[in-house]
Parts: C-alpha cells; structure tokens; sequence
C-alpha cells in the first residue's frame, strides 16, 4: 500500500516539477535565513552567522539533487535527461551524428533485407499443414544419377508396396487451353492424383476434393472433374460459390467443377501460380498409347508423406529396396534408383550456397559498419574529454556519466535502427524486383516482426557494445589532465583507445579485401559466361509458344505449324521463322534414349540423349552453325526417309574420326509413321552444340527430327526480326487468331530475354556482391582516414616541433602515409590469409577461374592498398601544411 | 566523493527521530525540526541539515506527515509539518521495530562481553 502511496505521488510530481521546484527553493530559503536569524540572536556577526549557517546546511545543490530523486522516479527522469542531453549533443555535432546514423542505417538495412528474402526464399516452412513429413520422391537412371521422374506404373507400385509412407501422390504440370466467354486463353494448369490435397493436409475452401476413382477416366458421358484456385475463381469467376457443378471447356475436352482451392495455397510451389488443377485421368485415355500404361515414360513427379516417426534414411533404404526389385521384375527399362529429399529443400537446392554467400557478405558488411561506429564512438569520447571531466568535477558520479554516454550510443542504436528498418523495407522491394525471375516464394518476402526484433536487437547491440569501451575509457579519465586545454593527456589512456581504434581498422580492411576477393571471382566468372559462345545467336528473334488447337488429328498437325510459321513473313522486318518444341534455354527439352545403328542394345540399357523436334530453317533462324550436311527440307515428311540431325558432340561421342553423314541412329520416341518402335533414321546433318541449358553448362548430345515426321503437340514459333521484335507482337498474334482462333499463343519473350534469364542469377550475384564490396572499401577507408587524421590532429604539437627543427613536408607526409598503410597492409594480409581458406564455398559459382586464383587475390590487394594510400594521403597533406608556430603555440 | 553518504545508512533512524520530534513538539518547519534533533542527539550526529528534507519529503509521501505553508515566529512565511494519524499509529511500529533490533543486536554483543 505504502510502495503504491510513493510511486503515485512520485509519477505525478514529474508533471508538477517547475511549480514543485520553486516551493523547495523557498523552504530551502526560509531555512537557511532562519539559521542566520538564530546565529545573529546568538551574537556572531552578520557574515559569520550566515557561513555558519550555510556549512550546517550542507550543500544546497545535493540537497536539491536528492530531493528530486526522491520526489521522482529517478529512473525515468535519469532517462529522460539523459535522453534531452544525447539530443544536444547530436545538434552539435551534426557530422558525427550523420555519419553514424548513416552508416547504421545502411548497415542495418542490408542485412534485415538479406535476411528477409533468405527467410521467405528457403527457411519458411513449406505452407501445408503435414509439410514437415512431406519428401520428394525421385526415380533416377541408376548409373547416371539423372532424371527425378517417375512414370505411372513404377509410381502404383512404389505406392503400393512401400511401408514407410502414410500416402504418395504424383503430379505434373499440365496448361490447359480455356475455350470461354472471352477469347481463348491458356491457364497455368496441374494434373494430380486425387489423394494429393489430402497428402498435403489441405481441403478446398468450397466443394469437395478429388475422389480415389477419379484418377480413372470418366465413364462414357461423364466429365473429368477439375478444381480452380482462388485467384482464378475471383478474376473469372467474381467470387461466385455458383461455379460449382458449372462445365468448362479445357482443350479438347469438357470438364466440371468440383471444388475452389482456399486463397492463398500453391501447389506446386513455383513462381507462376498453378490456376487449375485436374486429375492424371487426362493420362489415361488413349488405351494402349495411353502414358499411364507406358513404364518407360517417366513424366511424373512424386511426393510422398512419411509415416510419423520414420526417419527419412530407412524410408529412403526401402525404396531403393523396391525399385531394386522392380528393375528386376523388369528389365527392359534403364534400372532406377530411388531418392528422397525432404521437400523444402529439394525446392531451394541449388539456391543454398549463393544466398548464404550473400548472407556472409552482408554480415562482414555489418561488422565493418560496427567496427566504422565504435571508431567514431572512441573518437568523440576523447573529444569530449573536457565536457566529461567538467561533469565529473560538478558532481556527477563516474556511473551517471557512464549511463550517459551509453545513454547516447542506445538513442544513436535506436533512432540508426529505426532508420535501418525503413531502408530495409524499401531494399526488400527493390531485391525482388531485381532478382531471378524464378526463384519460388520470392514474392512473398516482406520484412516481418521476427525480423524487425532482430534488427532493433542488432542496432541495440552495435550502440552498446561500440559505445561501450569508450564509456569506460572516458569515465576513468584524471580530471587534472583533461581540464588542461590543451590536446595532450597522460599517455596511458590513449594509447589503449588509439589501439583499439587501430585493430578495428585493420578488422576492417581484412573484411573489404575478402569482399573485394570474392567480388572479383564472380565478376570475372560472369564475363565468362557471357563470353561463351552458346552455339546460337539470341539477337532479334521473337518467340512464342503455341498448342496444337484441341481436337485436330495428329497428321494435321505439322501443316497447321507450317502454316503458323509461313504467316509469319507477314510481319515487318522479319527475315525468317521457324519452330521447334524446346527452344534453347527453355528448359523444355525432352530425353530420349538412342540406338546407334550397327550396335543394338537392348532398350533398357540403351545411352540417352536430348531430343528435339524442328521446322526447316530452324537453325538459320536462331543463328546456330550447320557443320556438314543439310538442314531438313518440305520434302522431309512421312513418305519419305525417316531422317535425323545430330549435334556435334553426339557425333564425336558416336562416330568419332568419321562423318556420321549417311549413318543411322533411333530415337526411342518420336513415330510419325505409325505404332510400333520409332524407326532407324538417317543422320543428315550436323550442327554445332546449341548450350541447351545455358552457357555455363557444357552441350549433350542432342538429335532433331522434323515436325513432318513427328507431331508434338505444343511447339515455340521464332521469328528473326531485324527491326524491332517486340513490336511484331501483336501482328505474330493477330496471324496465328486468324488462322485458327482456339489456338491462343502465350509465353511471348525474346530469345534475348530468355538468354539474360539464364545468366540472371550470376550477374545478380555478381552486382549484389560488388556493392556490398564498395560499401565495405568505402568505409574501411573513411576508417583509415579517421584514424590517420586523428593522429595527426593529436601529434601536431610533435609535427610542429619536427618542422621546426628542420624537417620538411616529404618527410612529414611519408610518415603519416606509413602510419596509414601499415594498417592498410596488416588488415590485407590478414584478409586474404583468411580468405584463403573461405574461397572454396565460392567453387560452386565459379566459371572458368579458379577459387585461388593468384591474379585475382594481387588485384584485390593491390587495390585495396591504393585505396588506402588514398584515405592517408589527405590527412597527411593536411600535417605537411601545419605551420610550426601555430603548432608550438597551441600548447 | 559525494558529501552526505552518511544519511542513507540512517534514513531508517532518520525518519524515527522525525516523527518522535513532531510528535514532541508540535507542527514544525524543516529548520526547526533539524535544529531539535541535533539538540536531542546532544550534538553527536554531525547531519548536515539538509539531509532531513528528502526524509520529510518520504515521510509526506507516506501520508505519515502533512505539510501547509506557515509563519514562523519571525514573521518569515516556511512550510510547517505536523504529524497524521497515520503518522501517530506508526510511531509506535517503528519504536516497537527498533527494540527489536535493539535487543537481536544484544543478544549479538553479549558473548563477547
């Protein structure tokens, strides 16, 4: 009762301080005249009584003091003090201030926004309800390692015979052309076993999921079902719970709606958002051709749901068991081998090692900015020396001059945090913006509040522990010696404070040479790549892709592309077009296994190679060099010879030292001829390797047939304009709607585009790096030059008296440079002694330089060092100009 | 460094000899109460005279004490306090609390007699 009583009065006397003031002056007043009173009626004389009186008071001013820290919460009002102080004390010195809040702001910033877009990209749990047990189930080719799908049957048995899972579905991508209200438009689609939204813990927000049976086509006059996002039921939809039981046309066939995903799932987890999603019934039709009953067509993707308790290694080990034994039980197809990944990852694979590359460069980023801070912190301590020592002097005790200062390095923590939150926000947005386009999740990334406590718990730490020290330092300060103006004071304390301010520097320079290290690898790995020659030229070629309209028959088919690309002379600037079903860089091309005439394997042992299906002219349209032979002809179609077109690295691997010109190879798909084993063609031409998957990555042997003798039912149309492609886009559409209005063309890029796609994430990289690495070198060298100048400032009086007794300014200069590239050489060297040995986690990204390249680490060093000799030299023209009599007078 | 230290040991006994003082005398302005206690210790508490506003202060806090601007005899205008009923009933917790640590402290000293 008592405490509340104290602490009421206590939190309203800080309202009423003024007024609460005065009083006390007034009491304190009368006291000490009553004092005087009774010594003047005692008989001392008016001058005595009064010093009588004060010395038995006591000191007023302690008395006020202790009378206002027991009418407040002393705390607070310490606090609030100590908060008006720190904000007179930035006013004065703006520069510090600014420097300092920027620095942090920037600092703190970078890394909030890395961290943001790491989280969301790969350490966000997957957002289904069972995601922790959910794995990827990928069948691989045994003896290459390659592959991940898995085809229908192999998928039944492995569902079947298993123990370790509670469920397996399988899924593949699926697009849908919607013949609807408006025109024809094609639609992100997914076909998935029906027990896929249950495997993944989740239920449609309106009508029902798949069932079991509708796995199997519908009965003669039944439709297949099919479940709409959200995002699709809204934008086509308005939201209206009537589409249920309501019949879309979908390709060539009628489908019925059963059920609208809740707002908000994916599945699968990729940067184009899934829109429909039908059932692998569409699969199953075709009887004998059908791929469901095809064990060699591995076109599905698995995942399955692991048993409570089941650790992924066992469940992993009866898998390859089962595949074991299914290879056995057939082996007619290439043997498989099963491998598990827990989902999540196997989504963000290969993003691992450069978004953690770009987490350590944001934290040494972070750590110079620390470094940058307390270096100024320590500065302006020592300055302040004087207004500190006079502190002390009037009373305060080392401890509130103590929380004073780490009062001042909170506020600047704070307010540099706040800041740092605000650029933070902004940074995210620009990082998404500027990212590879398909990097899943990246969308979703925003700074959230686990974050924000971070970096507020970052921004708090650097203010403490970089005001820390000089806390310390300043609150153990002689007073004699600081009160003296002049700049020097016993030896002792700033020697500690100068080496501490040193070795922070050389921490600094060691951190911006490794960054510079690093950005120097990557950079020059990305001009490589770009240099690579990709086997095509990608300038000025319009693309598009194209489905055959539902319902023709196969054999029509490759006219209606003919027609396709023969319209295209309709449009401006164009000097040729063609069409191919996988361009490069689309990362559309199919596998195929091959038989090479004259040595006949059986089919399940048989080597692979792509598989790609193009018009005449193809490769003079996307600028790929015919080595030998010819390109395929009209006269190519199904009455004539079945013929190939194989890459050169297919012939060296084959035909090494002959002309593979007249020889025969078989595709195992691709039969325009009719049932049966796609035939023997004749090798007619040879191209050089087109880098299918991007520069980095060396060419496979690749082979070509031409659409007249293998329909395919989706295909890219490119187009070589010499003027301006984009500007034909609208011509290219309006040709292909006026030849066949339900065959919509979609996915409109350039070749161009696609070729800055496949570079993006390097060249990302590269520019993110290069200016986390300018960051650091700029701030290791405001660093250098705040501890060189320092110096300087300090030793004048020495400097004065060296030019006084006859040196000249070279001299002075030299010496301050030296002071300046001593750190400078001490930091770099143990920079790159460090960086040795961190270099290697650079390996994965590197192309065509190696991680110790001596050249790059010199450069870097090199560098760095110029730099520096830059950030000491103007300090040092600075004492070379001191005039020695201002110097000496100064004492 | 700080002059005064002494009073914080005392501020217990402080705020005894406050009260036992009031309630002596009567309503009281801070000089005179000083001025009484270090009569009553017999001048062996050199208090600097200032410590005893902080202590009126906690003891008005504690609504134990009761403070109204006054006249001394001097026709000099001071705050005079006197004691509450609150303050009165306390006196006798504390005195009561005092011999009992008066007598646990014997209890201490006495072997070593």
């Amino acid at each position: 009762m008592d405490l509340i009583r104290i602490l009421l009065s206590r939190f309203f006397a800080l309202f009423r301080a003024k007024r609460l003031d005065a009083d006390l002056d007034e009491e304190l007043r009368a006291h000490i005249e009553l004092a005087v009173e009774e010594n003047l009626k005692r008989g001392m004389p008016a001058q005595a009584a009064r010093t009588q009186a004060l010395r038995s008071f006591g000191g007023v001013t302690q008395t006020r003091e202790r009378y206002r820290t027991q009418r407040e919460i002393p705390l607070l009002e310490m606090l609030a003090q100590n908060i008006r102080f720190g904000l007179r004390h930035m006013r004065r010195a703006p520069g510090f201030a600014l420097v300092a809040l920027l620095t942090l702001a920037l600092g703190i910033g970078a890394t909030t926004a890395i961290f943001s877009v790491v989280d969301a990209v790969m350490l966000k749990p997957l957002p289904f309800p069972t995601a922790a047990r959910l794995v990827q189930v990928g069948s691989l080719i045994a003896a290459t390692g390659k592959g991940g799908s898995a085809s229908y049957l192999d998928f039944a048995d492995l569902r079947d015979e298993n123990h370790v899972f509670d469920g397996m579905a399988a899924f593949r991508t699926g697009d849908l052309i919607w013949i609807g209200p408006h025109e024809p438009v094609r639609l992100e689609g997914v076909a998935v076993s029906a027990n896929l939204f249950s495997l993944l813990g989740t239920t449609p927000a309106l009508g029902r999921s798949f069932r079991p049976e509708e796995d199997s086509p519908a009965a003669t006059g039944g439709t297949d079902p099919v479940i709409l996002s959200y995002g699709l039921w809204q934008r086509e939809f308005s939201s209206d719970a009537s589409v249920l039981g309501r019949t879309l046309q979908l390709g060539n066939q009628a489908y019925t709606v059963v059920g609208v995903m809740p707002k908000g799932f994916q599945f699968p987890i990729q940067a184009e958002p899934t829109e429909l999603w039908t059932t692998l019934a569409i699969d199953a039709r075709g009887g004998a051709n059908a791929l469901t009953v095809q064990r060699g067509a591995h076109y599905l993707d698995v995942v399955g749901l692991l048993k409570p308790g089941v650790p992924i290694q066992s469940a992993e080990a009866e898998m390859a068991a089962i595949a074991a034994s299914l290879n056995k039980l057939h082996p007619e197809n290439r043997a498989r081998t099963i491998r598990l990944t827990p989902l999540l990852q196997s989504l963000v694979g290969d993003l691992g090692a450069p978004l953690l590359i770009l987490t350590g460069a944001v934290g040494c980023v972070l750590l110079i900015v620390c470094a940058n801070i307390a270096n100024l912190m320590l500065a302006r301590a020592t300055a302040r020396r004087m207004e500190i020592a006079m502190r002390i002097a009037l009373g305060a005790s080392r401890g509130r001059v103590l929380c004073q200062l780490l009062t001042e390095s909170l506020m600047l923590g704070l307010i540099g945090g706040g800041l740092g939150i605000a650029v933070a926000a902004g940074l995210v947005r620009v990082l998404v913006r500027i990212m590879p386009v398909d990097i899943p999740r990246l969308n979703d990334a925003a700074v959230d509040i686990r974050l924000l406590f971070f970096a507020i718990l970052v921004s708090l730490l650097a203010g403490i522990l970089s005001g820390l020290f000089p806390a310390l330092q300043a609150s153990k300060l002689s007073l004699t010696g600081s009160l003296q103006k002049s700049g020097r004071t016993s030896g002792g304390e700033d020697k500690g404070s100068n080496r501490l301010r040193s070795s922070l520097v050389v921490s600094e320079v060691a951190l911006a040479v490794t960054l510079l290290l690093g950005t120097g690898l990557l950079l020059q790995s990305f001009l490589h790549l770009t240099k690579v020659n990709p086997g095509f030229n990608p300038n000025h070629v319009l693309t598009y892709q194209l489905d055959a309209p539902a319902g023709m028959q196969s054999d029509q088919i490759p006219g209606f592309y003919r027609e396709v690309v023969a319209r295209m002379t309709a449009l401006p600037g164009m000097t040729s077009a063609s069409a191919a079903a996988a361009l490069p860089l689309t990362g559309d091309h199919v596998r195929s296994s091959i038989e090479i005439e004259g040595q006949p394997t059986p089919l399940g042992s048989r080597s692979q190679a792509d598989f790609n299906i193009v018009e005449p002219e193809f490769f003079r349209t996307v600028g790929t060099t015919l080595v030998s032979g010819r390109d395929f002809t009209p006269r190519d179609n199904v009455k004539s010879t079945p013929v190939v077109i194989v890459n050169r690295a297919l012939a060296g691997l084959y035909f090494p030292n002959q002309s593979p010109i007249g020889k025969h190879v078989r595709p195992g798909i691709g039969n325009g001829y009719g049932p049966g084993e796609p035939p023997m063609r004749e090798i007619v031409g040879v191209i050089e390797d087109i880098k299918q998957s991007g520069p980095g990555v060396e060419a496979e042997p690749e082979v070509y047939v031409p659409f007249a003798q293998c329909p395919w039912d989706s295909v890219f149309i490119a187009v070589h304009i010499a003027t301006d492609p984009e500007g034909a886009v609208s011509a290219a559409r309006r040709q292909v709607t006026s030849l066949n209005k339900n065959a919509p063309i979609y996915h409109v890029k350039t070749l161009d585009q696609y070729f800055s796609d496949s570079v993006a994430e390097p060249r990302f990289i590269s520019l993110l790096l290069s200016s986390f690495a300018t960051l650091s070198v700029l701030l290791a060298c405001l660093g250098i030059y705040g501890v060189v100048s320092y110096s300087v400032l300090q030793r004048t009086h020495e400097i004065g008296i060296r030019m006084a007794l006859g040196a000249d300014s070279g001299r002075v200069v030299r010496a301050v440079l030296s002071k300046g590239m001593v750190l400078a050489l001490i930091g770099v060297t143990i920079g790159l002694a460090g960086s040795f040995a961190l270099v290697h986690v650079l390996s994965s990204l590197l192309f065509g330089v190696r991680a110790t390249d001596p050249l790059t680490f010199a450069g870097a060093a090199f560098a760095l060092l110029c730099f520096a000799a830059l950030a000491s030299y103007i300090p040092a023209r600075r004492a070379a100009a001191v005039n020695p009599m201002t110097a000496l007078r100064n004492d | 460094m700080l002059v005064g230290d002494k009073s914080d040991v005392l501020q217990g006994t402080l705020d005894l000899m406050v009260l036992k003082t009031l309630e002596a005398m009567g309503p009281l302005h801070g000089y005179g109460v000083a001025r009484r206690i270090e009569q009553v210790s017999g001048n062996t508490l050199s208090l600097n005279q200032g410590t005893i506003y902080p202590a009126l202060l906690r003891l008005e806090q504690r609504k134990w004490i009761k403070s109204a601007w006054g006249v001394s005899e001097s026709n000099r205008r001071a705050k005079f306090y006197s004691l509450s009923l609150l303050g009165r009933k306390q006196i006798t917790e504390e005195i009561e609390n005092w011999e009992r640590i008066a007598t646990t402290m014997a209890r201490f000293l006495e072997p070593a007699k």
